[in-house]
């Protein structure tokens, strides 16, 4: 009997030993303080980025002996979902990257954002590029990068063709029936993946050229079913009906898209100037530009094109290190450090002074300040069901839906998710 | 002989990882359906049955999202089946070829689902993959398709990847319920003159019924949770004509930030496998026989 005890003891006693162990370890994975080093967390979704940050971390390091850096990186479509449980343990990331729209109002009402209002190096960013880091008057995220969410165009083949670019719809659908004419498609549209969700930007920019049109979808002062989606939706069914986008661009997705203009067989990208670094190293003798569709008159348009001030540094209110993060945020906005940054990794930046040394981002950097353009309309859209229902509806005209009835049945799902 | 009550004891281990990994967590996600938590927030407010309510008369993508789900798990289960009892028959005599058949076939199964979908998205592809181009290349081009962008065509496309990543699992399955066959039998229908259908009708089926329950219950079960494999092939899209409950569980927990509904419609899935489950053990249970 007595063996029959011990034999049971020894059993539990094992479970709880794996179970200590397993405590052990989490324990020593939040561990931050290493001898007289302060270590703090980076926590991102930029894991291409990984190795100019590893140099930028180096010199950090270098110049603050006494802080030492460590990267925690997600890839970013699991990044909204894992973030914010880490954020609000405290433990990991101190210094964090927020997406703008749904996950920076997420992150706010969590509370996980030390106010950066009274920061020195604040002014260290273009402040007309910052505010959607901003509630309530406080500066709670810094925008570190500046992407133009619009197509991307192979310059020299409109050169070599004579072509402009157009500044209206009319000149735009002119310029995609020459394409045709000469044997190219007029834009590769990855509609399996990103396509819907970047384009839309520029393809309703100035049909609905109120900022607040999502705020007023959502609160149920506007419709999908109104003449701004609708005629947004038209000229979708337009693009896919006149063959200015591909066959079958609902099954193609980024790469075979990228592959389409790096090969020269389209002509435009729908996508936005972070694929340009990607479309030189497929091809380097290619010549790129910016350009967006323009959907009305040229006497009716407002904007020329879509920016999204993204990967938006913050410091974690829960940590217990914030003075170190707040030096790592002021390091990165320096601008011979975010100039290296933003050469190595093919980047526009809201710094000020950046120097931009690559042909691709110096060709474009007149978009940051010399065109009107528009904070991507998207990132406005702060319930994603309203959000998937968006796009859905685009979707559904590219499958040859009717694009009123496309319509309707989003406007059905944006009734179902008004809060 | 008598049972010391010490024995009783070597239950407890067990229960308890039970209890922590899946009595807690269930017992939670019920508790949390009841309420409006989104996932982070320190409060939350109890809101009775509306979540609930909401997912029945309130929410056409989570009931479109169960009817995907039906038509997947359809296709799935019985290509799956067929597929693999077939293959079954096919390898299930110890030869040098079918071993390696078996293992030739059963190879899909040990790769990563992520892998899986990067390897199908890339046949699929309507310009460069590799399906349409032999289909041109047999003068098939009509037969052509998008395969994943058409909404019409995308739930069969994944059904299809499905099948080919599980089916050497349950082939598997199968060839071990049919060496279990006493071979006496197939030699007494031989003497009585039955024909090959007879044979597979009247003895395979019946003694196989045990096998066949368990493929059938367990492909049923990873039709619902093919989340990994959707996820990374369409996303649920084109127009969420590929969205199943577990994806959407995701996207309303995960993007939208509403666990507290995501958590009701995990346990409406959980209930629907459950009532599934249950009558396909019924239904096959039914078709038992012992010789």
């Amino acid at each position: 009997m007595k063996k029959k005890y011990s034999s049971v003891v020894l059993t539990l006693l094992a479970v709880l030993l794996i179970l200590s162990g397993c405590a052990g370890e989490s324990t020593s994975n939040s561990s931050s303080e290493g001898g007289s080093k302060t270590q703090i967390n980076f926590m991102h979704w930029r894991g291409e980025d990984k190795a100019v940050l590893d140099e930028i971390i180096a010199e950090f390091e270098k110049e603050n002996p006494d802080i030492a850096v460590e990267m925690t990186i997600y890839p970013s479509d699991q990044y909204m979902a894992t973030a914010q449980r880490m954020l609000q343990e405290g433990s990991t990331g101190d210094v964090f990257a927020s997406f703008p729209g749904s996950q920076f109002e997420s992150l706010q009402s969590a509370g996980v954002f030390e106010d950066l209002s009274g920061e020195a190096f604040v002014s260290n960013f273009d402040e007309n590029l910052i505010s959607v880091g901003q509630q309530d008057g406080k500066q709670l995220a810094l925008p570190y990068q500046l992407v133009f969410n619009m197509p991307i165009y192979n310059k020299a083949m409109f050169e070599e063709l004579g072509l402009e670019v157009p500044k209206s719809w009319s000149e735009f659908q002119a310029l995609c029936d020459t394409l045709l004419e000469n044997g190219i498609t007029p834009i590769a549209f990855p509609g399996a993946d990103i396509g819907p969700n970047q384009f839309m930007n520029s393809m309703m920019m100035n049909n609905a050229p109120d900022e607040e049109i999502f705020a007023k979808l959502q609160s149920g002062e506007e419709q999908l079913t109104n003449e701004w989606w609708v005629k947004t939706l038209e000229d979708f069914q337009l693009l896919e009906q006149k063959g200015y986008i591909q066959e079958n661009a609902l099954g193609t997705n980024q790469d075979a898209a990228m592959q389409m203009v790096a090969s020269e067989e389209a002509a435009m990208l729908a996508t936005g100037s972070y694929h340009m670094a990607s479309l030189i190293g497929l091809n380097p003798d290619l010549e790129l530009d910016l350009l967006a569709p323009i959907t009305v008159e040229e006497s009716e348009a407002q904007y020329e094109g879509i920016n999204t001030a993204t990967f938006m540094l913050a410091v974690n209110s829960n940590s217990e290190k914030k003075e170190q993060a707040k030096k790592f945020i002021e390091f990165l906005s320096q601008p011979e450090n975010a100039s290296k940054y933003a050469n190595e990794t093919g980047q526009h930046l809201t710094v000020k002074d950046v120097n931009y040394e690559t042909e691709e981002l110096k060709n474009t950097a007149y978009w940051i300040d010399e065109r009107k353009t528009r904070f991507q309309p998207r990132f406005l859209i702060t319930n994603a069901q309203v959000e998937d229902a968006v796009l859905s509806s685009i979707e559904d005209v590219l499958g040859g839906a009717d694009p009123m009835d496309a319509a309707k049945a989003a406007q059905k799902i944006v009734d179902e998710n008004r809060e | 002989m008598k049972i010391s009550k010490s024995i009783y004891l070597f239950f407890i281990p067990g229960f308890i990882l039970y209890s922590i990994f899946f009595i807690y967590p269930t017992l939670s996600a019920l508790f949390y359906s009841f309420t409006n938590w989104d996932g982070f927030s320190p409060s939350f407010q109890f809101v009775g049955l509306d979540n609930y309510s909401r997912a029945f008369t309130g929410d056409s993508i989570f009931i479109k999202s169960i009817g995907n789900n039906l038509q997947f798990m359809l296709v799935v289960v019985i290509l799956q089946t067929m597929v693999a009892l077939a293959f079954a028959l096919i390898v299930l005599k110890n030869t040098k070829t079918t071993i390696f058949l078996r293992a030739l076939y059963f190879f899909p199964t040990i790769l990563s689902s992520v892998s899986v979908a990067f390897i199908w998205s890339f046949i699929y592809d309507p310009s460069l993959g590799i399906l349409n181009q032999l289909l041109e290349l047999a003068g098939l081009g009509f037969l052509a398709q998008n395969w994943l962008g058409n909404a019409d065509m995308a739930i069969y496309s994944l059904a299809i990847t499905q099948v080919w990543f599980h089916a050497g699992q349950m082939l598997i399955i199968f060839v071990a319920g049919l060496q279990a066959i006493p071979q006496d039998l197939y030699e007494v229908a031989k003497i009585e003159g039955a024909s090959k259908w007879q044979t597979f009708r009247k003895v395979t089926w019946p003694l196989l019924a045990p096998s066949a329950t368990i493929v059938v219950a367990y492909t049923t079960i990873q039709s619902f949770k093919a989340f990994d494999l959707v996820f990374a092939m369409t996303r649920g899209g084109p127009n969420n004509s590929t969205e199943i409950i577990a994806t959407y569980i995701y996207e309303v927990a995960f993007r939208g930030f509403q666990f507290g509904y995501a958590s009701a419609i995990s346990v409406i899935f959980m209930v629907i496998i459950a009532i599934i489950t249950f009558l396909q053990f019924k239904a096959l249970r039914s078709d038992r026989i012992s010789y």
